[in-house]
């Protein structure tokens, strides 16, 4: 009987598990850094508490003077832009805050009537931001369909939380 | 000689060559359709949104992708509860949790990445760490965890019961992921079909939105069947080259 050792080519098997072995082992690190990483980012965020607009100075966790996430809707006709800076309303509940936010245009689908979030700190009265996210609706509805159904709807959405 | 009738790995798999069956190629053709039909209504008959104007159309893929990762999750569960359950403990039911759970993360990617550009054309950013779109996140890194201790190696049945104890415990996070929204305030709307007297789509939408999870969830069937197959058919290579390996050295002591 032959008991030399076997030639390379038939211990390429076991040598090709221990690859995938090693791989799946260096794949398992990745993701345990991943959910740390991913579970940290979402709890450094919520430091800056999320608070509608009617909720600032009124709520714990909500004082003026920290940082904070603010929700509302934005006012129609109040969007301005002068030097890079945007102002606006943000009404919640029938209470409004004036907003200022340095860093140009919010992008996305930045409009009156629109909800949004702002991150910033609230200093004598106005709201400083420097982020804006805009936070639409879970309601779809066809565009141009009847103007005047598209306006009952920008009504209702500018009204909805007055 | 007794070595001229040992099956081989290659052979093992050249005696099936091929994952097709008459149902499968059915299943993919109505995949074809399917998806035809979603291009059809998804970019040209459903209407642009009043706000959101075309970029509603990513809803057709976002919602129809997560649909197909929630249901192949679930099913990566109940397959793993059936192979644990007394003395089933199938192989088979191994393989279909395996090859449904690599389905689910890649499907689970998409959804990222449909919501990510949506994101960025609605929110104005490609990712914000809002509950819904961290749970989700962390949902696809759990599963890509799954996958990769399927890959630490032992035998067959050792992959299938540590696999099936971690598939258990992360189907836990689909009501997480799906609650997310209404147990945290945050970014990500509400769903739209909450049921059937509450829906805010359009008439074309729904339909479209309709199509799109038949024609994934048609898609997923196909790919589950060929994967599980290909999954079975690997299982057999490490068999029979054990087999093989074994039965060369008894025929090696018998001259």
């Amino acid at each position: 009987m032959d008991l030399t050792p076997r030639p390379a080519s038939e211990a390429a098997a076991p040598k090709a598990r221990n690859r995938r072995k090693m791989l799946s082992v260096g794949l398992l690190l990745f993701v345990l850094l991943a959910g740390i990483l991913v579970v940290s980012k979402f709890l450094t965020q919520s430091l800056d508490y999320y608070c509608n607009v009617d909720e600032v100075g009124q709520k714990d966790g909500c004082e003026a003077g920290r940082r904070l996430r603010i929700q509302g809707v934005v006012d129609k006709g109040s969007i301005t832009t002068d030097n890079g800076v945007t102002s606006f309303n943000l009404t919640f509940n029938k209470v409004t805050v004036p907003v200022v936010y340095d860093s140009g245009e919010p992008g996305g689908l930045f409009q009156q009537c629109i909800p949004v979030v702002v991150h910033g700190v609230m200093k004598s009265g106005t709201f400083e931001g420097d982020d804006v996210e805009v936070k639409h609706s879970n309601e779809y509805d066809e565009k141009n369909k009847n103007r005047v159904a598209t306006a009952d709807a920008e009504a209702a959405a500018c009204s909805q939380s007055k | 000689m007794a070595t001229t009738d040992i099956e081989t790995p290659a052979t093992a798999v050249g005696a099936r060559a091929g994952t097709g069956t008459l149902f499968t190629r059915f299943v993919g053709l109505a995949t074809i359709v399917g998806m035809a039909a979603l291009g059809v209504f998804g970019l040209l008959l459903s209407p642009p949104d009043v706000q959101q104007s075309d970029s509603v159309r990513i809803l057709y893929i976002h919602v129809g992708t997560v649909w197909v990762a929630y249901v192949a999750f679930a099913f990566t569960a109940l397959a793993s509860a059936a192979y644990l359950w007394k003395r089933t403990t199938s192989l088979a039911w191994d393989r279909f949790a395996g090859a449904s759970a690599e389905i689910g993360v890649l499907f689970m990617a998409l959804t990222l990445v449909a919501g990510s550009l949506w994101g960025r054309l609605s929110w104005g950013k490609f990712w914000v760490w809002d509950a819904r779109v961290t749970s989700t996140a962390f949902m696809f890194v759990t599963y890509v965890g799954y996958l990769a201790v399927r890959g630490l190696g032992g035998s067959h049945h050792q992959r299938a019961r540590r696999s099936a104890v971690v598939a258990l415990l992360a189907v836990l996070e689909i009501p997480l992921v799906h609650f997310s929204v209404k147990l945290w305030r945050g970014l990500h709307q509400d769903s739209s079909v909450a049921d059937r007297t509450n829906v805010n789509l359009h008439g074309l939408m729904l339909f479209s939105l309709f199509i799109s999870v038949i024609a994934f969830t048609l898609l997923y069937v196909w790919l589950l069947m060929h994967r599980q197959r290909v999954l079975a058919m690997q299982d057999a290579i490490d068999n029979t080259g054990l087999d093989y390996a074994l039965r060369q050295r008894r025929d090696e002591g018998d001259l």
